[in-house]
């Protein structure tokens, strides 16, 4: 916990009669990083950012810039610049008026107001569509406006409203680089929202993902993808096989069919247990192999599908797991459906959960 | 087998053709409905005969020199226009406040208002206008104020008309308003009012527009309900054909209906050149 977060939302709950939309939320951003929240709809993370722009009211909880609580000023003393998902341009307006709208609410003498409109235009190259209406711009001319109509009031906070999700694919990735430049040359700190995961890991500096209005785990991309808090996590972020079953001693987990897999750390517990493993960290198991090989499964599916072969294999007894062969580099030769073979995976590739959810460490070998 | 659904295919476009010459028969048949009364007045507004009867023996534009021979023509047009755009006024001044608070507000009773600005909708016109002489009848007699025949009450008498087609056609055009067009203006520093001035009233433009319309037009061709509230010293425009249609039958009431509608359709066309009316009705 640093003192010196800029941004800091402590214990944030937004409960609506018996169901809480958004549970005991705290979150530490530090001046001009950007965080994404991201989850699957409906796990709280557009109300988080509604809370923090005043657009709902908390229920419980501090919202603080600075060291000054916002959680109880209404939205427009609340001086945080937001885009919205549908952009709302004020139809009646050109885009200059647009962008100066939030200028003119500051009162701001004439001279600043032009001479902010003038920079952001330049900065988001609209120059020459100053005087048209939103419903002459592209999409995509159109999230320009909104965001330099966000950044154009020097904003304490910028809020982002899954702001791609209405460009056409081919657009988002640049738009996103767009947004990332401009956020960081005004070393702004952002807060986004959105659900798609590729849009999170390229655009955050740090994650924080959430499931059923509570935060499940801020951090780094790194951080998320390699040691996921519990299973939610696991299975969210990038692909997990997650395999139910039973620590039998150190480093021996069975499956309820019977199967038996050789971890590839030792563990202090016993009892039921839930193992997650990367289709693209287990391998098939070659005779150069350094590792020992940990499980013997038979081959039900192969598919090939470009960068790698998606194989579905299935343990004695019941039970099956993913795994991604690359092609190319290793030269095997695809295997057969019905054949048996054996995979392996390396110490940190493996990840236990225990019947809490809660990940449980190796010691170390 | 192929040969079975060609002959389904030509079937099926069978089908199609009749059912889409159905369709084409019927709005001709809509159309008729709607055009030819109008075609009919115009035409019998040029006949030469003092009293109509047909086939005329002769054409004459003269009945439209004659219209300020029309009993109580201006003082009835006069009226109309006056009561209609007064009610339309007023209905908007009481109307749009109230859709915007029962689209955007969430109050104790919202349902109860929403039902009671709706509700003169569903009264026939002869009721309230019955319901509102009995009630002015009594107040009269007891306070001894000149209430029946007066403008002011029949103004306010038509805003039970008017207005529930304001709050309707408000309501219609604000739900459809993306809401966070309302909240980027907080966001960007405006308070409560300045939204409201700035950007929820200039985003209802249109749907203002086509209340003020509908209000206009309610207001301006009732009978039914005004017939209660009229004194004989004013009476509004279409009492007045009605009252001339008791005793005589000529080609002059025919001109005066077509000039009152050409009126009525010139507004129309000024309003379109800033709302265009096929968006908003």
């Amino acid at each position: 916990m640093s003192q010196d977060a800029y941004l800091r939302i402590e214990g944030l709950t937004k409960a609506y009669g018996a169901t809480t939309a958004v549970q005991d939320v705290n979150i530490e951003v530090s001046r001009g990083e950007m965080i994404v929240l991201l989850g699957p709809s409906g796990c709280g993370k557009t109300t988080t950012l509604r809370l923090v722009a005043g657009f709902v009211e908390a229920t419980r909880g501090r919202i603080l810039v600075e060291g000054e609580d916002y959680a109880a000023l209404p939205p427009y003393r609340r001086e945080m610049g937001m885009v919205f998902q549908s952009y709302a341009l004020f139809p009646h307006l050109t885009v200059a008026q647009n962008i100066t709208f939030g200028l003119r609410m500051r009162k701001l003498p004439k001279a600043e107001i032009a001479r902010r409109l003038d920079e952001v235009l330049e900065m988001v190259k609209l120059t020459p569509m100053a005087d048209r209406y939103p419903r002459q711009l592209s999409g995509g001319q159109q999230q320009r406006v909104a965001l330099s109509r966000a950044l154009a009031i020097r904003p304490k906070v910028l809020l982002l409203d899954e702001p791609l999700s209405n460009l056409d694919a081919n657009l988002r990735q640049s738009v996103a680089r767009e947004i990332r430049q401009l956020q960081k040359a005004a070393g702004l700190t952002a807060l986004m929202v959105t659900h798609d995961q590729d849009e999170a890991m390229t655009m955050a500096d740090r994650l924080v993902l959430m499931s059923e209005g509570k935060v499940q785990q801020i951090g780094s991309q790194e951080e998320l993808y390699e040691q996921p808090l519990n299973p939610f996590v696991a299975r969210f972020i990038g692909h997990s096989n997650l395999v139910a079953g039973e620590l039998v001693d150190a480093d021996t987990f069975r499956l309820p069919g019977g199967a038996v897999l050789k971890l590839a750390g030792r563990y202090t517990q016993r009892g039921p247990h839930t193992l997650a493993l990367r289709p693209e960290r287990v391998r098939l198991h070659g005779p150069a192999d350094d590792a020992p090989p940990r499980a013997t499964v038979q081959v039900e599916d192969a598919t090939y599908v470009g960068g790698h072969v998606d194989y579905l294999l299935g343990f004695a007894g019941g039970g099956s797991l993913a795994l991604h062969e690359p092609t190319g580099a290793s030269g095997s030769a695809r295997r057969a459906t019905g054949e048996t073979v054996t995979i392996t995976w390396d110490g940190l590739s493996e990840r236990l959960f225990g019947s809490d959810d809660a990940a449980v460490a190796a010691q170390a070998a | 087998m192929a040969k079975g659904s060609g002959s389904a295919a030509i079937q099926a476009n069978g089908a199609q053709l009749s059912a889409r010459l159905i369709v084409g028969a019927l709005m001709v048949v809509a159309i008729a409905l709607m055009t030819v009364p109008l075609l009919m007045t115009a035409y019998m507004s040029v006949f030469a005969d003092g009293v109509v009867t047909f086939p005329p023996s002769g054409y004459t534009l003269s009945w439209y020199g004659k219209l300020a021979e029309f009993p109580k023509f201006g003082q009835a047009l006069g009226t109309s226009l006056k009561v209609a755009a007064a009610a339309t006024l007023l209905s908007l001044l009481i109307g749009v406040p109230a859709s915007i608070a029962l689209v955007r507000l969430s109050f104790p009773g919202r349902g109860l208002l929403n039902v009671l600005l709706l509700s003169p909708l569903t009264v026939p016109g002869v009721v309230i206008g019955l319901g509102l002489y009995v009630l002015l009848v009594e107040v009269e007699i007891r306070s001894e104020l000149p209430l029946t025949g007066s403008d002011g009450v029949l103004i306010l008498a038509h805003l039970l008309i008017t207005t529930p087609w304001v709050v309707r056609l408000c309501v219609a055009n604000l739900i459809q308003l993306d809401r966070s067009i309302e909240e980027a203006a907080a966001n960007l520093g405006a308070p409560p009012g300045r939204v409201l001035w700035s950007v929820t009233l200039p985003m209802m433009r249109q749907g203002i527009v086509a209340a003020a319309l509908f209000a206009f037009i309610v207001s301006f061709e009732n009978i039914e309900m005004t017939l209660f509230l009229i004194s004989p010293g004013t009476i509004t425009f279409p009492i007045s054909v009605l009252q001339y249609l008791e005793y005589r039958f000529d080609p002059l009431v025919a001109s005066v209906v077509v000039v009152q509608t050409a009126v009525i359709a010139l507004l129309l066309l000024a309003i379109d050149r800033y709302v265009k009316l096929s968006k908003v009705v």
